[in-house]
């Protein structure tokens, strides 16, 4: 556990000494500015719908771009040949960096918080919906930072890793619109299920659905099991 | 402390190490020779528990290195070819991460990381951002992490490679400091390293070891006959000189007769033969009359050893293409 943290907070370090993390956290806010002028001229109410919805489809390209170099950059600088030579079990590695990943994620939703506070200023907003769709943000920063990291398992190269995972996560954003195309009932069911943001749709109505979080939970721990197998079967190579 | 039994390790065709087996014993130096691409990186790699062996046991401080990994890594210290290194952070922030990753304890991990920079001379550089430190000081803060857990035993990959001559006497200094009671195991493709800091040494070649055992048993292993040296007070250009030369190389068992005559006084003849003929060569300088100054058995260096067995095992001419 002790190690699982080090290796959190050592890259939480890395990322806020290096000006990635600012670069981001700049451009996060910015767009999260523009959704929301976007959304209140659009729809005039006291509601962050449209920009909670803008982002998570924004974190598509944000996400992979943050965990690109999670895996890629300690096999490029050789510093892997150090962790797997420490006494620290893989999984510890794994869920040590997705969870940096999380919580600088977070931190930068955590950013956006001001707009709700604009909004109780001039309007009532509902809180218990803002409560649930950042909830649902959450579990979508989970999810995409597990794929994420699966990527950065695949090359050394870490902006290919970048590429992998914006390619990896597209697919769950575009399935609705596929599933609208076909005509077969069992695959439209399927791609709907698969999809992302109809699982987003009870989070912003300010309802936990169990089938919601499960998808996630699902999504976070299949991509991390992934990324501990890609890493895993360096042994069998 | 370290045994291995016919290591090897295949990459699919490639046959990268072939059977290799040495034991190191405690607190020995093992200097791990030979050229670029003999397979030493791997073999130590192997020896860390980074890469799975094909076939083979190795073993550290008697823990089977595949099945019980945790153990054996609790015990070693690494230093990997490139200095593991990361860039942004600084000396004291890296060095508390390893620290942290290697479960020292948290009341000891100040002292611990302050002993280890002081033992590799890094005092005072804590502040410093790793990215920006000379090659030389890179190794050392490489150095510090493998030594920040105190390990029992310590391996070391190339730890001069790319060094200056003063930053490599240091870090030789250092590596001779670090022995006493610990094993130590580093490659090199230097022989002076090797004399200057082993105890003993593995030559490999191909992925095979060539020689191994004290430094001796490895210099004689490379030795193929009897080498010694002559030198006579008398001119070179002499007719006495010519016939001399010609007498020494008519002498039973002698291969090979080279003369150095660029000498103030007098020549020395190098003489390479199958058996020691060192009484009759004295016998004709004596009944010829010519001065013998003297007459040695020579040794060959660790350099013309390793020279003579890696270029017989790569199959080239003795001397011609050396693997600086």
């Amino acid at each position: 556990m002790s190690a699982l943290l080090a290796i959190t907070r050592k890259e939480l370090t890395s990322y806020f000494v290096s000006p990635l993390a600012y670069v981001f956290l700049s451009a996060f806010l910015f767009l999260s500015g523009v959704f929301f002028l976007l959304g209140l001229t659009m729809t005039g109410e006291a509601s962050l719908r449209v920009m909670l919805s803008n982002l998570a489809v924004t974190l598509v390209f944000v996400i992979p771009l943050l965990t690109m170099q999670l895996f890629a950059g300690e096999k490029r600088t050789g510093t892997l040949e150090m962790l797997l030579t420490a006494p620290v079990p893989l999984h510890a590695l794994v869920i040590g960096k997705w969870l940096a990943a999380v919580i600088l994620c977070t931190l930068m939703l955590a950013g956006t918080v001001v707009f709700p506070l604009v909004l109780s200023i001039y309007g009532n907003p509902d809180w218990g919906v803002l409560f649930t769709s950042y909830l649902g943000l959450i579990c979508v920063v989970s999810g995409f930072s597990a794929a994420g990291l699966f990527a950065s398992t695949l090359t050394e190269d870490s902006v290919a890793a970048g590429m992998i995972g914006i390619v990896l996560l597209l697919p769950f954003w575009l399935f609705g619109s596929f599933a609208a195309l076909t005509k077969s009932t069992w695959l439209r069911q399927t791609l709907e299920h698969a999809a992302l943001l109809p699982h987003l749709k009870s989070f912003s109505r300010g309802i936990l659905d169990t089938a919601d979080l499960a998808y996630f939970a699902i999504f976070t721990v299949s991509f991390l099991f992934l990324t501990w197998r890609a890493m895993e079967s360096r042994r069998w190579r | 402390m370290i045994e291995t039994q016919e290591l090897t390790k295949r990459y699919g065709a490639l046959l990268a190490v072939d059977r290799v087996s040495f034991s190191v014993n405690t607190g020995e130096v093992l200097g791990f020779l030979g050229p670029n691409g003999a397979g030493k990186t791997t073999t130590m790699r192997m020896l860390t528990g980074y890469l799975p062996a094909t076939a083979g046991v190795a073993k550290v401080a008697g823990f089977d290195v595949f099945d019980q990994p945790m153990e054996v890594k609790r015990r070693v210290g690494y230093l990997p070819e490139r200095p593991p290194l990361y860039d942004e952070l600084t000396v004291g922030r890296y060095l508390r991460f390893v620290a942290e990753l290697r479960d020292v304890p948290r009341k000891e991990r100040l002292v611990r990381i302050g002993d280890a920079m002081e033992a590799v001379g890094l005092r005072g550089w804590e502040r410093r951002i790793i990215s920006s430190l000379s090659k030389g000081y890179r190794q050392r803060v490489g150095l510090a992490q493998a030594i920040l857990h105190q390990p029992s035993v310590l391996i070391l990959d190339e730890p001069t490679s790319g060094l200056d001559p003063a930053q490599t006497v240091e870090i030789r200094a250092l590596i001779r400091a670090l022995a006493g009671e610990r094993t130590i195991v580093f490659s090199t493709h230097i022989l002076s390293e090797v004399e200057a800091t082993c105890d003993s040494a593995v030559v490999i070649s191909k992925g095979r070891v060539l020689a191994k055992g004290s430094l001796n048993e490895v210099r004689s292993r490379g030795q193929t006959g009897e080498r010694c040296r002559v030198h006579v007070a008398m001119s070179a250009q002499s007719a006495k000189a010519t016939d001399l030369l010609r007498e020494i190389g008519a002498i039973d068992g002698v291969a090979e007769v080279t003369s150095q005559t660029d000498l103030s006084e007098g020549f020395v003849i190098d003489i390479r033969s199958t058996t020691d003929v060192r009484p009759d060569v004295a016998n004709r300088c004596h009944t010829a009359e010519i001065p013998l100054m003297s007459l040695e058995r020579v040794h060959p260096s660790l350099e013309e050893s390793f020279l003579e067995l890696v270029g017989q095992d790569l199959g080239l001419q003795r001397g011609s293409a050396g693997p600086r």
